[in-house]
């Protein structure tokens, strides 16, 4: 049966991977992702969720038992953050290049040095060049629909991909918000058995995919399957709409964009704030609005290119940075070379926030909004790239 | 020869270059990743195997000296303690010999390699007691110069439940520089010198395969291009350690290990 109450991001992840009918879960505990695989444990113990669950002792190997479950038949779930992501580096290349739909949550976790156990999205972000599928969440209710809708789209044979359903640690991994918990039998009709046509071990149906030996080829079908992906993703979330009511507007999610000069672009927990601030400045006749970028990979390049000349200033949010790199943050320079080559293009400023999981405050974000609406104005921003904490806005946590 | 023992309701998972060319070509279901997967991937395996309730199909996961004995013995220690249901083989040729011969931690002592240009100054460590010493079900050395002695300790592995580690020795004749003709002559020596003594460890109790009689270390070593930069004394302390290894088998021998 169908039920709402309040849930915690890890919570209804694990929840959702149980509705997804996870058949392998070999994972590895770390901050701020535990609770989610403790709640997993304990639903597999308590026999309310039938799975296999490997207690792996890093994360190297939860990925490369991932990757053998996956070829075997089974749907695959398994979870981790920030020195995590990096450990599994060497197996995480692996899904992508060999086509596996395993599922995952990157729970968002800073990365040492100064180590912190808060957000930031360097994590997930490093692993954009892998080939995973990659979709930033906001709240519980959006990890548990992404998760499920996350294995319909790997697992559809256009695209046959891993996808990562990301979101903070804390601000949505232990922050309880109402989260409706479909019924079984509905996600059943929504999400069919995981069968993939290129791959069985057993020994009465062998079939291995993924010794093409030309590299160039075999990158350029991952490739070919990311751009695959975005009608997919469409699909898949307009499908989700009819049968349980929640939309989250494809790849991105344009909020208060009617008329707007001006806007902000976020991801994952911070959209909730911003959503505010937007509120409160157009109530006070600022033409400001919010893109929330959804979908990182694949990186929703026609859509943006079609409401881009919309808008005169884009601000992007980066919880992230790239050192060294022609932009800074790693979305505001995706964005740039997405909107090049448009007549009509917005200006683009790169505003740091939140890095190392400080908050991204109302004034923060106050402060943002305002810049990017007198960049709107003026035709350019005065900072290309803007560390908005140094900023005086008030106390950050 | 291997998969000859184990029968055709079985799947191969690989890794290490070694390893993984040895299975690519069989007829079996088979998969190999690289060499730090050592015994990951055939977990997942064998989870989803059990998932789809296919515990029928034996799963035989197998890697190379480089990979247990350095970059993924953590792995094998992992699967051996949460007695992952598969046949864990170690090919040991005892040195990193797909990218031209470098040191591992399976090398012997004396033995010459690109990387240990004047002898290796540290022991090939004991991987088999590492292993037995997490108290699987099944422990065996083994060497592709007795190859009856292998194909019966498969055959008893694979009808155990759990982790099952058989080491088995195989001669590179490039990296050990010897006449290829003589690999087999050369492999045997291994065991004859108890330098490789063949055992078995079922149930934590020790049974051992080789015959008590014992040639010179030095026929063994005399035999390889690998050892010639050897002095007198290393040679001594050689045979000083085989012998002791040789009287602490037999003295075990029948009894039980790790009390």
């Amino acid at each position: 049966m169908s039920f709402t109450r309040m849930m915690e991001g890890n919570e209804a992840a694990a929840w959702s991977a149980k509705l997804s009918r996870a058949e392998v879960i070999p994972a590895y505990p770390i901050t701020p992702q535990t609770e989610l695989i403790s709640s997993l444990a304990s639903m597999i113990a308590d026999g309310k969720m039938k799975a296999e669950y490997i207690k792996v002792e890093g994360e190297h190997t939860a990925m490369a038992a991932a990757i053998g479950a996956s070829v075997t038949g089974a749907r695959v779930f398994t979870a981790s953050s920030s020195q995590g992501i990096l450990f599994m580096e060497e197996p995480f290349w692996m899904p992508p290049g060999m086509r596996l739909p395993i599922g995952m949550c990157i729970v968002n976790r800073s990365i040492a040095p100064l180590g912190t156990l808060r957000p930031d999205h360097m994590d997930s972000m490093l692993q954009r060049d892998t080939g995973w599928i990659q979709l930033y969440c906001e709240d519980s209710q959006e990890v548990l629909d992404t998760i499920i809708m996350g294995y319909r789209i790997g697992e559809d044979k256009r695209v046959y991909l891993p996808v990562a359903t990301c979101y903070d640690g804390y601000f949505v991994s232990a922050t309880a918000t109402p989260t409706n918990v479909p019924d079984q039998s509905e996600v059943d009709d929504f999400l069919p058995p995981y069968k993939h046509e290129w791959y069985s071990l057993l020994p009465e149906d062998f079939r291995m995919h993924g010794r093409e030996t030309n590299m160039a080829k075999a990158r350029y079908e991952v490739q070919q399957a990311q751009e695959t992906a975005k009608a997919v993703i469409e699909e898949v979330e307009k499908d989700w709409k009819k049968r349980f009511g929640r939309y989250y507007d494809g790849m991105i999610e344009e909020y208060q964009c009617k008329d707007a000069d001006a806007v902000l672009m976020t991801m994952g927990s911070m959209t909730g704030t911003a959503r505010d601030v937007v509120d409160e400045m157009r109530a006070n006749g600022k033409k400001i609005g919010l893109i929330k970028l959804r979908c990182f990979r694949p990186f929703p390049r026609e859509e943006l290119r079609r409401i881009a000349k919309k808008y005169k200033a884009i601000g992007v949010a980066d919880r992230n940075t790239s050192f060294g790199s022609a932009g800074g943050g790693i979305v505001a320079t995706d964005l740039a070379r997405a909107l090049y080559d448009i007549d009509e293009r917005p200006v683009i400023a790169d505003f740091h926030v939140g890095l190392g999981g400080t908050d991204v405050t109302m004034n923060q974000i106050e402060y943002m909004a305002k810049q990017t609406l007198r960049a709107a104005k003026a035709g350019k921003f005065k900072k290309a790239v803007d560390w908005v904490e140094f900023h005086d806005l008030g106390p950050v946590m | 020869m291997i998969l000859d023992a184990v029968g055709s309701n079985t799947v191969v998972y690989g890794d290490g270059p070694c390893a993984m060319c040895a299975i690519r070509n069989i007829k079996l279901p088979n998969f190999s990743i690289h060499f730090s997967f050592a015994a990951d991937g055939a977990t997942g395996i064998v989870a989803g195997l059990r998932a789809k309730g296919r515990e029928d199909i034996t799963v035989v996961s197998s890697a190379g000296d480089g990979s247990i004995g350095d970059i993924s013995l953590g792995k094998v220690s992992a699967a051996a303690e949460r007695n992952e249901n598969m046949i864990q083989i170690c090919v040991d040729n005892e040195a990193y010999m797909n990218t031209g011969i470098q040191k591992s931690g399976l090398t012997p002592f004396g033995a010459w390699t690109t990387t240990t240009p004047r002898g290796k100054e540290a022991m090939k460590k004991d991987i088999p007691m590492i292993i037995a010493a997490h108290k699987p079900p099944y422990v065996a050395t083994a060497s592709v110069a007795y190859p009856n002695d292998l194909k019966a300790k498969l055959r008893k592995a694979k009808e155990i439940k759990g982790f099952k580690y058989i080491h088995t020795v195989i001669p590179c004749p490039t990296g050990w520089r010897f006449d290829p003709a003589k690999a087999i002559e050369v492999t045997k020596l291994g065991v004859d010198t108890w330098v490789w003594p063949l055992y078995e460890i079922e149930a934590n109790i020790l049974k051992v395969n080789s015959r008590s009689e014992q040639k010179p270390v030095r026929e063994y070593l005399d035999a390889q291009g690998r050892f010639r930069g050897m002095s007198p004394e290393q040679i001594d302390f050689l045979q000083g350690e085989t012998d002791t290894r040789r009287k602490n088998l037999l003295d075990a021998n029948g009894k039980r290990l790790f009390l």
